[in-house]
């Protein structure tokens, strides 16, 4: 009983990541969404940019580099998680797994990782080879080295505020609405849909200033060729609060459960 | 504590009485009230002072109609739930503050919740649960061997969750509560949609599991065969309250001697008159016997029937939990 905690909760992650591999039928839904949302935004982005223009200092090449990149982060994570938690929290899913000696949260979260991560490596492939293929190698080689471990972190910090918001299902009961307000400020305050440096004045600053940004903007703002070490760290600041945050939350949600009952 | 008038008697019948020395579990007076969620204010009494011990290697059959309070005692004895008043000890651990603690030593199966993950293979959530649980890879490839051929379902173990039978499900989730060799059983409603041949498969695992690890198994079940096949000992729970605490032998005498024949029927027939025998309900083409056998035995009430009346289909069932514990008040009025 007493492996350490890592080598213990490595063992989910693993299990799912091998699971998703062989899930191909999803996969292959996966990759082909990700490609289309991937092309036509990246289409558009150089429809803006021009054949020799940039926008807020981002290329043609550039643009199509970001695209693929914050799409992979984001398309790496299942679609309504906040929603599917959430219901787990609610039908008493949640209740049968606090009978283990690990906190709820932390295997959940292992196992996701494992699945998003393995998801992750599959849409990079088809999305590399496609922006190769369009505008060549990326922008900077050192930038896109930095956005491997960037995307693995915005994946891991993106899990754990869905996780810390789905928490809210312990006195809230109904997630949907969540679910869709945090999609919509990832969206357009996470950089998904367009870089930071494009939004007005005043709402960059407060953009620069959350989370959402270590979920899409940061990696994708490395692979287009800003090579900004700092946004790991940026990253890895904002991981720890929403670990910290997500474990929080759980477990005051199972305080509540434990006293009110579920 | 309820009276549990029948150990002498257990003891000179030969069954096995657990050694009470050393309690697995213990509960004084707990109770749980819950608030209505209308926000009226008003509260609900689910489970009140209850008071119960239960002895390493026992088999206890904790049951009760619907909305007893079953669910909520095991949610507190597991530690998910806080009682609003009263102490208990598990293992020596008091639930709700040792959690974690306690799950080390107990499994426990909730038939209505799984706890394996349907996108994989049963032995992936052994895998991940021996992770969990920090069983080294050793220990676990041997009790899930261990485990495959105890429950007969090593083959079971490769398939996807989701094309598992719902009585093969169940077996990989005991597979599942006992990969840690917990020390407790926590089995809330485990046979809940079984078949009867799954069900009887079930009983006797538990069964062979306790007699040949010692473990201690406490079954929830609206099922009265579960309890006349599994368990040592009834504790009955009715609208939050514990009403009865006797050994399964002392009940069967009394409360489990009742047996309900249905009979289908070609054409009707004279009526029956044997000793112990009431029909309950009857039409041109059916009848139904209340049969004590302590005064007339089945076997004769079965040949009398044949011999008597023209039988299209013939069956012999338990009664209703309901209708036993009804018989239980109804003792206690008197």
């Amino acid at each position: 009983m007493t492996a350490p905690l890592l080598r213990r909760l490595a063992v989910p992650a693993d299990v799912s990541g091998r699971r998703l591999l062989a899930s191909r039928d999803g996969l292959v839904v996966s990759v082909l969404f990700y490609l289309i949302v991937s092309a036509v935004l990246s289409a558009l982005w150089r429809a803006a940019a021009g054949e020799h223009g940039d926008v807020a200092g981002y290329s043609a090449a550039a643009l199509t580099w970001y695209v693929v990149t914050a799409e992979a982060a984001t398309c790496a994570i299942n679609v309504r998680l906040i929603e599917q938690v959430g219901d787990d929290i609610t039908s008493g899913a949640v209740a049968v797994e606090m009978l283990r000696p690990l906190p709820v949260v932390s295997v959940r979260l292992a196992a996701e990782l494992g699945r998003c991560t393995a998801r992750l490596a599959v849409l990079l492939l088809p999305g590399a080879t496609y922006a190769w293929l369009v505008v060549g190698a990326p922008p900077s080689t050192a930038g896109a080295l930095l956005a491997l471990p960037a995307l693995v972190l915005a994946v891991a910090a993106n899990l754990c505020l869905q996780y810390a918001l789905a928490g809210s299902a312990f006195w809230l009961r109904d997630t949907r609405a969540t679910w869709f307000l945090y999609q919509k400020l990832v969206f357009l305050l996470g950089g998904m849909l367009l870089p930071l440096q494009v939004l007005p004045g005043v709402l960059r600053d407060v953009a620069m200033g959350l989370p959402f940004l270590a979920m899409a903007y940061a990696p994708a703002r490395l692979a287009a060729g800003h090579v900004e070490p700092w946004l790991l760290l940026v990253q890895a600041g904002w991981l720890v609060v929403l670990v910290v945050g997500a474990a929080a939350v759980f477990a005051a949600g199972q305080r509540r459960l434990q006293v009110v009952g579920g | 504590m309820v009276l549990s008038s029948s150990q002498e008697d257990d003891r000179a019948m030969g069954t096995p009485v657990p050694n009470r020395g050393a309690p697995a579990i213990e509960a004084v007076g707990v109770s749980k009230r819950f608030r209505a969620s209308s926000g009226s204010g008003s509260a609900v009494d689910a489970v009140h002072d209850l008071t119960l011990s239960v002895a390493n290697g026992e088999r206890l059959a904790f049951i009760g109609p619907n909305g007893a309070g079953k669910s909520t005692s095991i949610k507190m004895l597991t530690g998910i739930l806080h009682p609003t008043a009263g102490t208990a000890r598990v293992l020596g651990l008091v639930p709700w503050q040792q959690r974690r603690k306690l799950s080390e030593r107990t499994g426990t199966l909730f038939g209505q919740r799984s706890q394996l993950w349907f996108e994989l293979s049963p032995r992936q959530s052994l895998r991940m649960l021996a992770a969990v649980y920090g069983l080294d890879r050793d220990r676990e490839l041997r009790r899930v061997a261990e485990l495959g051929e105890l429950l007969d379902a090593t083959e079971l173990f490769d398939q996807p969750v989701r094309d598992l039978s719902l009585g093969q499900r169940m077996r990989c989730e005991l597979a599942a509560c006992l990969l840690h060799e917990p020390d407790i059983l926590f089995l809330d409603e485990p046979t809940i949609g079984l078949d009867l041949l799954a069900k009887r498969r079930f009983r006797e695992l538990l069964v062979s599991l306790n007699e040949a690890g010692g473990t201690t198994v406490f079954l929830t079940s609206h099922d009265v065969a579960d309890i006349e096949h599994v368990a040592q000992r009834v504790v009955v729970i009715s609208a939050g309250r514990l009403i009865y605490d006797d050994s399964v032998s002392a009940m069967r005498r009394t409360m489990l001697s009742t047996k309900l024949v249905d009979v289908g029927l070609e054409r009707a027939g004279a009526p029956l008159d044997l000793d112990g025998v009431t029909l309950v309900a009857g039409s041109e083409s059916s009848a139904q016997l209340s049969v004590d056998t302590s005064r007339t035995s089945i076997r004769e009430v079965l040949g009398r029937v044949l011999d008597t009346w023209s039988v299209s289909d013939i069956s012999v069932v338990d009664p209703p939990l309901e209708q036993v514990i009804a018989e239980i008040y109804a003792e206690r009025q008197t």
